[in-house]
């Protein structure tokens, strides 16, 4: 018996050994990044100089480069990807599970089956209208992309669970159509709200092919782009290159530090995309 | 038709496949029995803050762009013998390699960083799936005399089936959609090593402006994308009525 636990417990310490492994490989990148940020290396080797650590890459980036207009032109389009997307989803997702019109189940299917298009198939047609609208180089080039079928299906799924009870009393009570929707619906569906934003920040805040063919002025650049762009220019500024990473991460990471359980949800939820 | 006949006479095209079919046979299988183990482990045996700190740190790649992700990447792969993944194989005692100067170690290396990137979200999933299951079956399990492995075999796995086809399938049409890594990383070479069928399809409409062949190419990754779904749902319904026969 004694034999077995001390096997169990060798066991229990490989099983952790290797848990840690996995961890450091995963966050390791991201401290190199910072830590080389902070240098002027120009081999990189796995050993860093802690004493001649300084800010010079984020100095030479803001008055280097319109690194701030890349920010602000990131959250520019993360809020209004956030703002449509729920406004879209939630009206259209409660009337396909709770209003009654002809056809729905043809029309919500037929709209569900644009999900089966890939992005990068669709890029050179959405190109071509947004090129014909004049509306390359727009924010609206730039968040009309995101905004696909999934979050109405994601809010028409958690919507039918809603009872039918709560609606009626809400009627008898002297609730018009849009109360309804404002003060019995949308409360309900905050945790399905929270991690359909979530993830339309983080699919928002990382697209990276739309941009690069929606954009050409250097104003109108996102942050991803934005890096992207840094790194074809100064191949061998590592510290620059990573001082731009280090901003792009930093963002969704706090984000992700506050929210964390919404985050895993709301992008595992993405898997139902599939 | 023009287009599609020169599409499929195109040698380039030839080999953004082979290269997108290579990819995709290396990273599916690793990410998904890799995020299947982690996961189990995570959800049999760590069930404590530990496990929660694993958790959520292999899913910081997951919140990160691939630009930037691949961006870190190319520094910590640099060639010189004190690189940082050149000092780690040089600690098993291997030569330091050039990984992303020549074309075998380049596509290595794209498949790894995919497979980073990937393995905490799948991981998610499975993990959600296996906190699904109800403990009385393991308890039971148990009492039958099952020891882990067996456990995992014919409890977690069995129960799992749905789960796995759809990482599985996710998994292969997120590999033929390889774009952004391999943009940055390696724009697609040395030579053509890398070059993807998404990278193919951006090159030829915004580099060489040939929109209808780059239109052509498209629909080649449109009838692979829809393939694997039509293929994942007949393998679906399959597994499934064989199940209720059997019942």
């Amino acid at each position: 018996m004694r034999h077995s636990n001390g096997k169990i417990r060798i066991s229990k310490w490989i099983i952790y050994l290797l848990l840690i492994i996995l961890a450091a490989a995963s966050i390791y990148p991201f401290i190199f990044m910072i830590l080389t940020s902070l240098t002027q290396k120009k081999i990189m080797t796995a050993s860093f100089d802690f004493s001649a650590m300084d800010l010079r890459n984020y100095k030479n980036l803001l008055s280097g480069f319109p690194i701030l207009t890349y920010v602000k032109n990131s959250l520019i389009v993360v809020s209004c990807a956030c703002f449509f997307y729920v406004v879209i989803a939630t009206l259209a997702g409660y009337a396909f599970a709770k209003k009654k019109f002809p056809l729905k189940e043809a029309v919500f299917w037929l709209y569900l089956a644009t999900l089966m298009m890939p992005g990068q198939v669709i890029l050179i047609p959405v190109f071509t209208i947004m090129k014909n609208l004049n509306m390359l180089n727009t924010y609206p080039s730039l968040f009309a992309v995101i905004l696909d079928a999934f979050g109405v299906f994601l809010m028409r799924q958690f919507m039918e669970g809603i009872p039918d009870d709560l609606i009626e009393s809400a009627r008898i009570d002297g609730c018009g159509e849009l109360g309804i929707f404002m003060r019995v619906i949308l409360p309900l569906s905050k945790p399905v709200i929270v991690s359909l934003v979530v993830f339309t920040f983080i699919t928002s805040w990382n697209d990276f092919i739309w941009p690069l063919v929606m954009i050409t002025k250097d104003e109108m650049k996102t942050l991803t782009l934005g890096l992207s762009m840094l790194q074809n220019a100064y191949v061998s500024s590592y510290g620059l290159i990573m001082a731009g990473a280090t901003l792009a991460f930093i963002f969704p990471f706090i984000l992700y530090c506050i929210l964390q359980k919404q985050f895993v949800e709301g992008i595992a939820l993405s898997g139902i995309k599939g | 038709m023009g287009n599609y006949q020169a599409v499929l006479k195109d040698p380039y095209i030839t080999s953004s496949l082979i290269n997108t079919g290579i990819y995709a046979v290396i990273v599916v299988p690793v990410q998904t029995v890799l995020s299947m183990v982690i996961a189990y482990v995570l959800a049999r045996k760590c069930k404590n803050r530990f496990g929660n700190f694993v958790r959520s740190a292999l899913f910081i790649p997951v919140i990160t762009s691939m630009v930037l992700t691949a961006a870190v990447w190319r520094l910590l792969l640099a060639g010189d013998p004190e690189g940082v993944i050149n000092s780690i194989i040089g600690l098993f005692g291997m030569e330091p390699v050039n990984w992303l100067g020549s074309s075998w170690p380049a596509l290595f290396s794209v498949c790894l960083i995919g497979i980073w990137k990937n393995v905490g979200y799948f991981m998610v999933i499975f993990y959600a799936g296996m906190m699904d299951i109800p403990v009385s079956l393991y308890e039971a399990a148990t009492v039958d005399g099952a020891g882990s492995a067996r456990q995992f075999f014919s409890v977690t796995l069995p129960l799992l089936k749905p789960i796995t086809y759809l990482v599985v399938t996710l998994g292969t049409i997120w590999s033929f959609q390889v774009f952004d890594l391999v943009y940055t990383l390696t724009g697609g070479g040395p030579g053509r090593a890398t070059m993807t069928l998404v990278l193919t399809i951006y090159n030829s409409a915004f580099k060489d402006f040939k929109m209808g062949y780059a239109s052509a190419v498209s629909m080649v990754l449109l009838a692979i994308v829809l393939f694997i779904s039509f293929l994942q749902k007949v393998v679906f319904r399959e597994r499934d009525e064989g199940r209720r026969k059997h019942v």
